[in-house]
């Protein structure tokens, strides 16, 4: 099976799925290869903020004033994906008035709106906020569900001809003479591979840029961070609050629907494969935030993670919270004399339209069309519908205990019809496939119960043959869901672990030592 | 003044034995629990110690293990308080619902995973699911009834599953104790009886998730069996568990009948010490807190999921009392870096060290408390999960703290 396209973009994240869709509208035919599903890199291991840039204006104001903008765009095309929840940066003490006059400012000259509020208006908003605090400043942050949005894009995408390979590995850029013409490929699950010509090759892939160049013999400038986040089992707060002081760990708290997300960290990273969230980080961030909002230090987390972001690096920068979080487009013919090839990293999640736009319109004028971008206004196809959190609550508030039908994953409500949905698409090739496009596994007993029901669907549907006997997919995503909860077990989590242990390792019976069974994922 | 001779903290298999092991001696028992511990979530077999393989002395396995492992709470009783603690659970469950070993020492049982499990004292309804072959064996499902899924067991165990629906009851959304109170009445047994026969092909033994009811699980195994005329048994599944209520009600049946006073919902949330003594501990009982003195006490209050154990960002504490906690040097150390591991994560060998009456001491050896025992999973140096040993555990203590209160 050898393919061919005219753009073939490396990459599922936002980036990535955002220039397929930019391209779609604009009549080009395109191919988006990804390696594991959407969203299984940084796009999906963020806070899910929609920045007012308000965070950047005093050190970075061009990624202030791209963020806004975007800010201002995304509310358009994607209210369905937003929380309007607005936000508040909050000077304590020890932070001082001067940063925040300062702050206020670089707000105002970026076109970023600011409203002062005193400690009482603050404290009547939010009245959690530590009591101790000497003002706050409103500012238009929300919260952004990045799961939607990207599968939006894609949909959008693929409704208008773009094609996706996912779980598609690039293992080798073809070349002819300085161009290059596409790509190898390897199926992850089937094992096989196939060549894919193209005219252009985007390579989209975030902290990964390296990766993909390197089999070129090329590389760029790009930083890696680990950012660590912790998600609490409620909401701690209607905004998003932001600490009024200069970057640094531990200063920011993300709504988002019945849970809140703390962040961050920012540790050089090397190793993409594993990055896992440390005890001393998880007590750095409960340290600091709770400074913020004291009640965090009795708080039950659910979760942690952490995602890698590429900084584009600048030379002479030593610490990476100067480094721009502005993004970058190479193009490696006028950089490195090889035609045909060009990467976008860097950025923010909130910037992936704008990103998207400059790559296809460097494309084209490259190609010499003349074709206006229409993501600016075309809004996503879902746009018009509630959010995912209300339209569950409605359609719950209209069934009886006998017409909802049976509810997989009684944290977060899944209607086990969501699922049989999924499946009948055909589309979903993995255990994980699923979970990224449900809510399951999301709410507090992080798929403990839930999994075992989804793998009963499955095994109902035959969809689960080449796991007879040996429980790998149980055991795989029990694996998987350690690596998330292990930072955070103490107090009530410690409970829940017991309760899953007990039910795994004690009832269930299931051990390390299991014969593994054949490769080959869900079918 | 002291309303009782013996205060027994925690409601789960460890102070119920304690207080049914009192109580038969003549003594004037309070039972208090904050909730019925883990019974209701995981109470099925009798698990003792699930290292030892099937089929083999478990006498002999128990002592060696022992043997090996001298910190174990086993060791502080041996494999003959062991069994005398074992046979006294027994005499509790006369047939037709008893419960026995299946053969020599520990066998296995399916569950609800598809997988086995091995134990030793399995209830009348699971025999039949010890020692079965894939040929023989249907396993049942119900549709809607999402804690026990039948296609995942029969794929694992590669035997033949069928999904019924139950259109008579409009049951999307079932719960395991909805299904065993249908599994009370004769009419549902036999229709559901019905149902399966209808749906086997020669099969000789038919598996069914935990639910053949609260009150009469041996009548409603009877009538399956009739009607299906194949040997039917109870698997095993995602909590709560039917089978550890019917223990729950049987211990709280018998305790009451003999005069216990039973307070389930009232956290106890602090003792008075003097002199190496407990003088009494602090019930509560909104809006009311109320003080309840006995000559001995014995704490069964469970782990972290019972409440036995509680910790925070830096260490494991014991709230009661605050008596030290046996644990790892900081929480880092609390879990290994994979769920599976050859061994047990760390945090799970935390709890109390005691004496060989099984009262609490400190890191030197010296009792902390001359009239308060400990006994369940509470205490250090057991891993009840990895182990299978968690019911056995329980008993086995319970039963011998008691005694050691009672007769020292």
């Amino acid at each position: 099976m050898d393919l061919k396209t005219e753009v073939l973009i490396i990459g599922g994240g936002a980036t990535g799925a955002g220039i397929a869709r930019d391209l779609a509208l604009r009549g080009i035919p395109c191919l988006l290869v990804e390696r594991g599903d959407f969203t299984s890199g940084a796009s999906g291991r963020n806070q899910g903020l929609l920045h007012s840039g308000a965070r950047y204006a005093v050190n970075d104001p061009e990624a202030a004033r791209e963020c806004i903008s975007e800010n201002r765009i995304l509310r358009r095309i994607a209210p369905h994906c937003i929380e309007d929840t607005g936000g508040l940066f909050v000077s304590l003490p020890e932070d001082g008035p001067e940063y925040r006059a300062s702050f206020i400012r670089a707000c105002e000259a970026a076109g970023i709106d600011t409203r002062p509020l005193t400690p009482h208006e603050a404290l009547l908003l939010e009245p959690r906020l530590n009591p101790e605090l000497i003002g706050a400043v409103q500012v238009p942050d929300g919260a952004i569900d990045p799961f939607t949005l990207v599968m939006e894009n894609a949909r959008d995408a693929e409704s208008r001809g773009a094609r996706f390979l996912l779980h598609t590995e690039v293992t080798d850029l073809l070349r002819s003479g300085s161009r290059v013409t596409g790509v190898r490929a390897k199926d992850r699950i089937t094992g096989e591979e196939f060549a894919i010509a193209a005219a252009w090759v985007v390579n989209a892939t975030g902290a990964w840029a390296n990766h993909i160049l390197g089999l070129a013999g090329l590389k760029i400038g790009i930083a890696l961070s680990k950012g660590s986040m912790l998600i609490t089992n409620t909401r701690l707060s209607e905004r998003v609050i932001n600490r009024c002081r200069p970057p640094a760990s531990g200063d920011i708290i993300v709504p988002n629907d019945t849970v809140s997300l703390l962040g961050t960290t920012s540790l050089r990273s090397e190793d993409l494969e594993r990055y896992e969230v440390t005890p001393e980080e998880v007590s750095l961030l409960v340290t600091e935030l709770s400074r913020m909002i004291p009640a965090i230090r009795g708080e039950r987390f659910t979760r942690a993670y952490a995602g890698v972001r590429p900084l584009v690096q600048a030379e002479g920068a030593y610490d990476d919270r100067e480094i721009s979080r502005g993004f970058a487009l190479i193009d490696h013919e006028s950089r490195d004399g090889m035609a045909g090839l060009i990467t976008i990293t860097g950025g923010k999640l909130i910037t992936y339209r704008l990103m998207a736009e400059k790559a296809v319109d460097f494309i084209c004028e490259r190609m010499d069309l003349r074709v206006p971008c229409l993501t600016r206004v075309q809004p996503l196809p879902g746009a018009g519908m509630g959010r995912g959190l209300q339209d569950r609550l409605l359609w719950l508030r209209r069934q009886t205990p006998a017409s909802r039908g049976e509810i997989i994953c009684d944290c977060e409500l899944v209607p086990r019809e969501n699922v049989d949905a999924i499946l009948k698409e055909g589309k979903v090739r993995e255990l994980q496939d699923i979970l990224h496009r449900t809510r399951l596994a999301k709410g507090t007993c992080q798929g403990g119960f839930c999994v075992y029901r989804l793998l009963g669907v499955l095994n109902e549907l035959h969809k689960n043959e080449g796991d007879a006997g040996s429980n790998r997919i149980l055991r795989d995503f029990l694996e998987e869901r350690w690596k998330g909860i292990r930072p955070v077990l103490w107090g009530t989590s410690l409970k829940e672990e017991e309760l899953i242990e007990s039910i795994y390792k004690g009832l269930f019976n299931l051990t390390p030592d299991e014969p593994p069974a054949p490769a080959g994922g869900t079918r | 003044m002291k309303n009782w001779d013996l205060i027994v903290i925690g409601m789960g298999l460890a102070g119920l034995t304690a207080a049914r092991t009192a109580v038969e001696m003549g003594a004037k028992v309070l039972v208090v629990g904050r909730g019925i511990g883990s019974l209701a979530l995981f109470g099925n077999t009798i698990d003792v110690l699930g290292t030892v393989p099937p089929a083999t002395d478990l006498a002999g396995g128990v002592t060696n293990w022992i043997a090996a492992h001298p910190d174990h709470p086993y060791a502080r009783m041996g494999w003959k308080g062991i069994e005398a603690s074992l046979r006294a659970f027994c005499e509790l469950f006369p047939a037709p619902y008893a419960f026995a070993p299946d053969g020599e020492g520990n066998s296995l049982v399916p569950t609800g995973a598809g997988t086995l499990r091995p134990t030793y004292l399995l209830p009348a309804t699971m025999v039949a699911g010890a020692r079965i072959t894939a040929k023989e064996t249907l396993i049942v499902g119900f549709k809607g009834f999402k804690d026990f899924q039948g296609d995942t067991v029969s794929l694992h165990l590669q035997c033949r599953g069928v999904t019924l629906p139950l259109p008579r009851y409009g049951l999307e959304g079932l719960t395991a104790l909805a299904l065993a109170r249908l599994m009370d009445g004769v009419p549902f047994r036999e229709r559901l009886g019905e149902a399966i026969r209808r749906q086997t092909a020669g099969e000789s033994r038919i598996g069914l998730p935990a639910i053949l009811g609260i009150k009469d699980p041996a009548g409603a195994m009877r009538t399956l069996e009739e009607v299906t005329g194949a040997r039917v048994f109870e698997i095993p599944m995602l909590p709560p568990s039917i089978p550890g209520m019917r223990i729950f009600h049987r211990f709280r049946g018998l305790l009451i009948a003999k005069g216990a006073t039973f307070l389930l919902g009232n956290p106890v949330t602090g003792a008075e010490v003097r002199q190496n003594r407990c003088e009494g501990i602090t019930l509560q009982n909104p809006p009311l807190e109320r003080v309840c003195r006995a000559e001995n006490y014995i704490l069964a209050s469970g782990r972290f999921l019972g409440g036995g154990l509680v910790s925070d960002m830096d260490r494991i504490s014991e709230p009661i009392f605050g008596l030290p906690v046996l644990q790892p040097a900081s929480r880092g150390d609390w879990f290994g870096e994979r769920f599976f591991e050859a061994q047990a994560h760390p945090i799970h060998r935390a709890g109390l060290l005691t004496d060989r009456g099984l009262r609490p001491v400190d890191a030197g050896g010296r009792v902390l408390l001359k009239n308060v025992r400990a006994a369940g999973s509470i205490l250090a140096n057991h891993q009840a999960i990895e182990e299978h040993s968690r019911e056995g555990i329980d008993i086995a203590t319970g039963f011998h703290a008691a005694r050691e209160a009672l007769l020292s």
